[in-house]
């Protein structure tokens, strides 16, 4: 399969990975897969063999972290920062874009024997259109599969993902589907473009770079991070295990900060609907005091229904989605 | 087989473990010890007829002239310089110090941050630590060199622009997700209540509500202190360029290690996405 290598560990390979895997395991890792530019000036060669180098790589990490059991891998492809580059280049990365995408649907059986679902994260109205209908394809066509999922971010920064779930959830009050007051951190979550994966346990950036260029901001808040210096098309299974065992001395104290986190949020919502509730009587109320009681029970109702109007939210945004994706897949002249 | 593989782990974790606390310890010892000959030999440098008090008063003038001029020999200084705390144990002194030496090095903006709140509750005991730590290391009475303190909430105290002039800020989890939901929940206000449309919702409007009336940049570095490998919910809309320098702790932290992150931080290069 072109995006995962067929190739097996070596015996030391094995035993390392057998023995990292008594410890706590990564369940999803991110990469920022930088260094192409710099590998290709160190080994003479043009920056598009470079970013094809880049993507061997990628295929060869893929199947590292599969035999490592990490099941779930989002990689950082291009940004839309990465359009201010030359014409030259963007065009080179939009071909090698095209090039594997198109040989990724010809691969439908080898793609489902190993369950593999390809999610592409992005504003893809910023790609050419037939590019666009290559990833609405590969997308559509990789749905239903659950063994392993790999999501790339392609035309993406965090903050635009960010800004867009923010405009999800103002479409679902201007749709009359959930209240302002049912905005919170959970629901921003669910409207992000990773909705359907767990937060990265680890996020790994190669080539020395300490900074996080605007990936995946909100979601690697209590993620373990890890900067190698290696430049990523000289990436090795011994790097990753290195960043494995890094997360694996973090576990605890990270465990312990998510915790923390999760608490302090239950608490921030508990507050809200108490004082949504208490706006509510206060407006039935007519002056009447209500006793504990009621209130109790009108908290629980509120609840109820909140969560009720955010499930029904959720499905209208999932579908709109799947509509998107199925509809690119399926034009002939995708969106502009 | 399987119970061979854990305990090969945890030998390897062991050595790990025993590795950095060895790690931690030279390096405590080995700067108190430093710290502990140059305080026996600069006296004797400065001759021992010298009264007592001038030799602190021009130990410290020349470390406030020195911290000025090692800001200025460095190529880029950050306009704002984020301290993660990510250690359980939090020592106030030497945060205090860390700011105090930010602010003589020239940085303008320092925030203090840990994923507690600690520092947020402890505000006060915080301000003072630094005021007292600018008096103890370099010297100088607040009115030359003035530090403003910015919590959440509080009107910006009025000051005058001087040159010397750093701010101050406390941080916590609640500046970070919480403040980016509150601000999400505004808009949603906005377009529940016709006063804006869809369209009216983008990055530069969210940007300009999670900047408010305060004109804090970005920050340009955060050093991260302690051991734990993540920012813990530091500010995320706000990191997107951050540069992140991991320091091994606060503790007994030395003006020497804040200078080299300082001089690590002169020597990146941003390519913004080019």
């Amino acid at each position: 399969m072109s995006w995962i290598r067929e190739r097996e560990l070596s015996f030391l390979e094995r035993l390392t990975a057998n023995i990292l895997k008594a410890g706590p395991m990564p369940k999803h890792v991110a990469f920022i897969m930088d260094g192409n530019r710099r590998f290709a000036q160190k080994a003479h060669v043009q920056r598009q063999e470079g970013h094809s180098q880049g993507f061997e790589k990628l295929a060869e990490t893929l199947r590292w972290c599969l035999n490592l059991g990490i099941h779930e891998v989002t990689v950082y492809a291009f940004s839309i920062e990465n359009f201010k580059r030359s014409k030259e280049e963007v065009d080179g990365l939009m071909e090698l874009a095209r090039q594997k995408f198109s040989r990724l649907l010809t691969e439908q059986e080898n793609l489902e024997k190993h369950g593999v679902c390809i999610r592409v994260l992005g504003d893809l109205t910023l790609l050419p259109a037939d590019l666009q209908q290559l990833i609405a394809k590969s997308v559509v066509a990789t749905k239903a599969h659950n063994k392993c999922f790999l999501n790339v971010c392609f035309a993406y920064t965090s903050r635009y993902e960010i800004a867009s779930a923010v405009k999800e959830m103002a479409w679902g009050v201007e749709q009359g589907l959930i209240k302002s007051s049912d905005v919170s951190e959970v629901l921003l979550s669910e409207c992000l473009y990773s909705s359907n994966s767990p937060n990265p346990d680890l996020l790994i950036r190669t080539s020395g770079e300490v900074r996080l260029s605007d990936f995946l901001l909100w979601q690697t808040s209590y993620s373990c991070l890890v900067f190698q210096s290696v430049l990523w098309p000289e990436y090795s299974f011994w790097n990753l295990c290195e960043a494995v065992l890094q997360y694996q001395l973090s576990y605890q104290s990270l465990q312990k900060a998510r915790d923390l986190h999760r608490e302090g949020q239950a608490l921030q919502q508990m507050e809200e609907d108490r004082s949504c509730v208490a706006e509510l009587l206060q407006h039935r109320g007519n002056g009447k005091l209500v006793d504990s009681q009621s209130r109790q029970k009108e908290l629980l109702n509120y609840i109820a229904s909140r969560e009720e109007r955010v499930r029904c939210f959720l499905n209208a945004l999932q579908h709109k989605r799947d509509t998107f994706f199925s509809d690119l897949s399926t034009s002939r002249q995708g969106n502009f | 087989m399987a119970i061979l593989y854990e305990m090969a782990w945890r030998f390897l974790h062991a050595l790990f473990y025993v590795q950095r606390a060895l790690v931690a310890w030279f390096r405590v010892h080995i700067w108190r010890w430093k710290r502990a000959v140059v305080g026996l030999l600069l006296p004797l440098a400065l001759g021992l007829h010298k009264p007592k008090k001038t030799g602190t008063i021009s130990k410290r003038t020349s470390r406030r002239v020195r911290c000025g001029a090692d800001g200025r020999t460095l190529e880029k200084l950050p306009l704002h310089l984020g301290l993660l705390i990510t250690e359980e144990e939090i020592h106030f002194t030497d945060v205090a110090n860390l700011v105090v030496w930010c602010m003589a090095v020239g940085i303008s903006y320092v925030s203090v941050y840990d994923n507690q709140g600690v520092f947020r509750r402890n505000n006060s005991r915080l301000m003072e630590e630094i005021l007292k730590q600018q008096q103890e290391l370099l010297g100088m009475d607040s009115s030359k060199y003035s530090v403003e303190f910015m919590k959440n909430g509080t009107d910006k105290q009025e000051h005058q622009v001087l040159s010397c002039q750093s701010v101050v800020k406390v941080l916590s989890p609640d500046d970070g997700r919480l403040s980016i939901v509150q601000a999400a929940q505004q808009l949603c206000r906005d377009v529940e209540q016709k006063e804006k449309t869809l369209k009216d919702i983008n990055v530069t409007v969210l940007d300009s509500l999670l900047r408010e009336s305060k004109n804090i940049p970005d920050p340009d570095l955060v050093l991260k202190f302690g051991p734990v490998e993540s920012t813990l919910g530091f500010l995320p809309w706000h990191i997107r360029l951050t540069e992140i320098i991991s320091m091994p702790s606060h503790v007994d932290v030395s003006y020497d290690d804040l200078f080299g992150a300082l001089k690590r931080y002169a020597t990146c290069e941003q390519r913004l996405g080019k």
